[in-house]
């Protein structure tokens, strides 16, 4: 009895979590607030816990990186969350407030969490840091080094190494193509005006907006960031029209890593997301990858080819990229490639039936509701929606799409995006020349 | 992300939030509840409306914890067929079609104490939930056939795990940190032993361990309790008890040297992990251990990376964590470095912590004007433990794994409030759980670096 009366009162303990007439977040859409400073913020009341998430997001992105300068999207927000000095560091530490930053194709994120008492505080300090950073060339050749390291640990990864080279065969020179932390030559050619440069573009009032997750009414989110975020100066929409991918005549990306698996991939061209568009692609990489019961589902439990199977969707203003891939021990490699083709074959050929079809559609629903239970990723997909054009009303638009897809338009969109000449075929593992995907 | 790494995520969530619940302070009584059934099943139902989702877990006291050498890694394979190989009635393939059907994420972890279940699903689906998981993990069956193809996959991702610098390292600081203790054993297992392993191996642990009186069952989701708490006596309160009865392991010795390992692969950064022996679940320390990994490890500006990078600016990234097992815990300091520098690194980090008892942590370490520009580190932890608790409400998934892990490790009588417990906490208690588990350097380190790369 000792156990259940000690279960009983921890159980009673998490009561308060939930107080009367909470809001229920995944049913009020975020509101979109004009703040008096000319900027506009995203708001998405949530009682859950008394944490609050603001995110900046800042136009540009890596789409938005001039050629040869990869990785200055990522270096000039960088610049932007450098604390300048010592005490206004402990001012963020004391108050249990963090701050990082996301870089993705068409803007960069600026995230900024803290406990909601701490808001003001949190953004007095942030504001400072964020609206008049230090652009010296010592702190510049800093964050370079730190960027170089990162960019290692990143190339140590199969999975990401693989989305950099898709990304790049597609888009080529494009920012599109670049990767988040640069090369070391591009760090090397980058200078200080450059950052000065991106920054003044980009960090400007017709571009940049909030997306805020927080307890905290309306009217406290909007007069804070009305006191602390008035200097962002005014400057011409950056209008970098998106760059469209195209299929290489050269479809093989192998890059010789030695390791106890190899990477095999297919990547796939996706139309420009719209509320369609994207809840098709979400359907898509559902019935291809993901969890048990996918179609790639089957190389792992009756084919013994691979622990890891996965399906996902990059996305830009112009297109989807989507990637769909396994990771098998080396000797397996050949057989893993020809199953995977054959997978992707047969969805191409067959289409899927209405039995998985309505599998897929509870599965995208159910998933897309775990994608958005906390705020910081929450808050997070309202404003991607919004950088990509869907809205941020289609945090709950979302559910309406996957429900209006068709089989016949699903089987449509299969047959678009995975024909026959249209993959990109990836391999990254120890380089056998006869090796993996490359038939 | 890749799957194996949600998983991780997962893991460590489950960990952290684990040791924050009894933060929360009492409230509306009707919402939450907790039960044991009569076959020894403990159960524990919090209503949660923000989505309609229902997460279940359920968890079992047996983990790697109770391998042998002979026996190392069946744990995880049983896990992982008792995952996706199906039941008595329903074949691997019909159990991951119902649960497409019913839009569930479905996914389990091994570690050292506990193997842990866990299924989120939208809440209209309770029924199947419930009537789901009794049939998975208390009906389970496998033939050997489908036990080789499971064997495969487990083995795979073994390479996976081996060709992740930072994994590998944080397995192999594991073992080194606990050599005469069952924890030693990788919860991955051994090799051999996966490979050669039979059905009757499997159903002997499964028939021992998976039983009601072993487990215990959290939900937390869009339903009502006084409903739930009806369902789950339907569909579980049948499940006969086994009478099984466990003797406690010894607690894991403090590590009595300083062990330093090296390996290599085809990677471009160096990774060095670090592991001190830090206090079990149960332990009076483990709130000061909380703050210390937050001063250290964790925050805006954290004190670790900092003074190795203040001396030879040689860390680039850093992490740091407090694993609470039941027989010993595990703080681990996980290093990105430039890889010439992994020796020195391990150096750097051990010298400070030798002396970090000597250290202020608070204003009311100084006296007068002092004080005034002193900065506050521990109360500036303490609001990053509330922050953290903050944000651990927001996941039902994660809220349940820590109802559940909570029933089966607390042997308190009276843990208190987790909050309590570390306002209480003064810069003293620090400086001597410095002096405990950090000052004589008795430590397991890992590196790796880059092939042909020499470590200084």
């Amino acid at each position: 009895m000792r156990a259940v009366r000690l279960i009983l009162s921890v159980v009673i303990l998490l009561c308060w979590a939930q107080p009367g007439g909470a809001r229920t977040p995944w049913m009020e859409n975020p509101e979109k607030i004009a703040l008096g400073t000319g900027l506009d913020c995203l708001y998405h009341g949530d009682d859950t816990s008394s944490t609050t998430i603001v995110q900046i997001f800042v136009p540009g992105g890596r789409g938005a990186v001039p050629q040869d300068r990869d990785g200055l999207a990522y270096l000039a927000t960088h610049m932007s969350l450098e604390i300048p000095d010592e005490g206004k560091a402990r001012d963020l530490m004391a108050q249990a407030t963090r701050m990082r930053l996301s870089v993705w194709e068409d803007c960069s994120i600026i995230h900024i969490e803290c406990l909601s008492e701490n808001l003001e505080a949190a953004l007095r300090v942030a504001s400072a840091i964020v609206q008049d950073p230090l652009l010296t060339g010592i702190r510049i050749d800093r964050a370079k080094t730190m960027m170089s390291l990162r960019g290692r640990a990143e190339r140590d990864d199969a999975v990401a190494s693989a989305r950099n080279a898709v990304l790049r065969a597609f888009y080529g020179d494009h920012g599109y193509g670049t990767t988040a932390y640069g090369t070391d030559d591009s760090l090397k050619a980058i200078d200080r005006r450059d950052v000065l440069s991106f920054h003044r573009r980009h960090f400007t009032r017709p571009g940049v907006f909030f997306s805020v997750g927080t307890d905290l009414d309306k009217e406290t989110v909007r007069a804070l960031l009305e006191k602390h975020f008035a200097k962002f100066p005014a400057g011409e929409p950056v209008a970098s029209p998106p760059a469209l991918p195209t299929v290489p005549d050269d479809r093989d990306v192998v890059l010789i890593k030695d390791a106890r698996q190899t990477y095999i991939g297919r990547a796939f061209v996706l139309p420009a997301p719209g509320p369609e568009v994207y809840a098709k692609a979400l359907l898509l990489e559902i019935v291809l990858g993901r969890g048990p019961g996918s179609r790639l589902w089957d190389l792992r439990a009756a084919g013994k080819l691979a622990y890891n199977v996965d399906a996902r969707t990059v996305w830009t203003k112009s297109s989807g990229i989507l990637e769909t891939y396994l990771e098998t021990e080396n000797i397996k490699s050949v057989s893993a490639s020809a199953a995977l083709e054959d997978v992707l074959a047969v969805l191409y050929d067959q289409g899927v039936g209405e039995d998985e079809f309505e599998s897929a559609k509870i599965m995208a629903g159910a998933h897309f509701l775990r994608s958005i239970e906390t705020k910081p990723a929450r808050t997070m997909i309202i404003g991607l929606f919004e950088v990509l054009g869907l809205g941020h009303g289609y945090l709950s638009g979302i559910f309406e799409a996957i429900k209006a897809v068709t089989l016949t338009e699903m089987n449509a969109f299969i047959r678009d995006a995975l024909g026959p000449g249209k993959a990109l075929r990836v391999s990254i593992g120890p380089g056998d020349p006869d090796g993996p995907g490359m038939e | 992300m890749r799957r194996i790494r949600s998983k991780l995520v997962l893991f460590s969530m489950f960990l952290f939030i684990f040791s924050l619940l009894p933060a929360w302070p009492a409230g509306e009584e009707g919402r939450s509840r907790s039960f044991r059934l009569e076959n020894g099943l403990r159960v524990a139902l919090h209503e949660k409306r923000s989505l309609p989702l229902l997460n279940v877990v359920i968890a079992f006291d047996v983990g790697s914890k109770n391998e042998t050498e002979a026996t190392a890694g069946l744990v995880h394979l049983l896990e992982h067929c008792i995952l996706f190989r199906g039941t008595e009635t329903r074949s691997g393939r019909e159990v991951s079609r119902d649960l497409r059907r019913h839009g569930a994420y479905f996914n389990a972890h091994t570690g050292h104490d506990l193997s842990v279940f866990v299924l989120s699903l939208p809440s209209e689906f309770s029924d199947f939930a419930l009537q789901n998981q009794r049939d998975l993990l208390f009906g389970f069956s496998v033939t050997q056939e489908e036990l080789d193809q499971e064997k495969a996959v487990v083995l795979e991702e073994l390479n996976q795990m081996e060709d992740d610098p930072q994994r590998l390292a944080t397995d192999l600081v594991l073992r080194r940190l606990f050599p005469d203790h069952p924890y030693g054993r990788s919860i991955h297992g051994r090799r051999e032993v996966i490979s050669e392993a039979t059905v009757g191996q499997l159903l002997r642990f499964y028939r021992t361990y998976f039983v009601p009186e072993n487990a215990a069952l959290a939900m937390v989701g869009d339903f009502r309790a006084e409903d739930m708490e009806r369902m789950v006596r339907e569909v579980f309160g049948p499940l006969p008890s086994s009478g099984l009865e466990t003797a406690p392991l010894p607690m894991a010795p403090p590590l009595k040297k300083i062990v330093f390992h090296r390996e290599e692969m085809d990677i471009e950064e160096g990774c060095l992990v670090i592991g001190f022996v830090g206090p079990d679940f149960n332990h009076p320390d483990q709130y000061t251990m909380d703050i210390l990994v937050e001063m250290l490890g964790r925050g805006v500006h954290p004190l670790l990376p900092a003074a190795l990078r203040s001396r030879r600016n040689i860390v680039q990234t850093m992490n740091m964590a407090y694993f609470a097992n039941r027989f010993g815990g595990a703080v681990i300091i996980s290093m990105r470095v430039d890889p010439k520098t992994l020796g020195l690194a391990r150096n750097e980090a051990l010298r400070y912590l030798r002396t970090l008892h000597q250290e202020s942590f608070s204003k009311t370490d100084f006296a007068g004007d002092a004080a005034l520009f002193a900065f506050d580190f521990l109360e500036s932890a303490k609001n990053q433990i509330r922050f953290a608790v903050g944000q651990s409400e927001e996941s039902g998934l994660a809220l349940a794994g820590s109802l559940a892990r909570f029933m089966l490790l607390n042997d308190r009588e009276d843990p208190g409030r987790y909050l309590d417990r570390i306002q209480g906490i003064r810069s003293s208690d620090i400086r001597q759980a410095a002096m405990r588990y950090f000052s004589r350097g008795e430590s397991a380190a890992v590196a790796v670096a880059p092939k042909g790369v020499r470590v200084r």
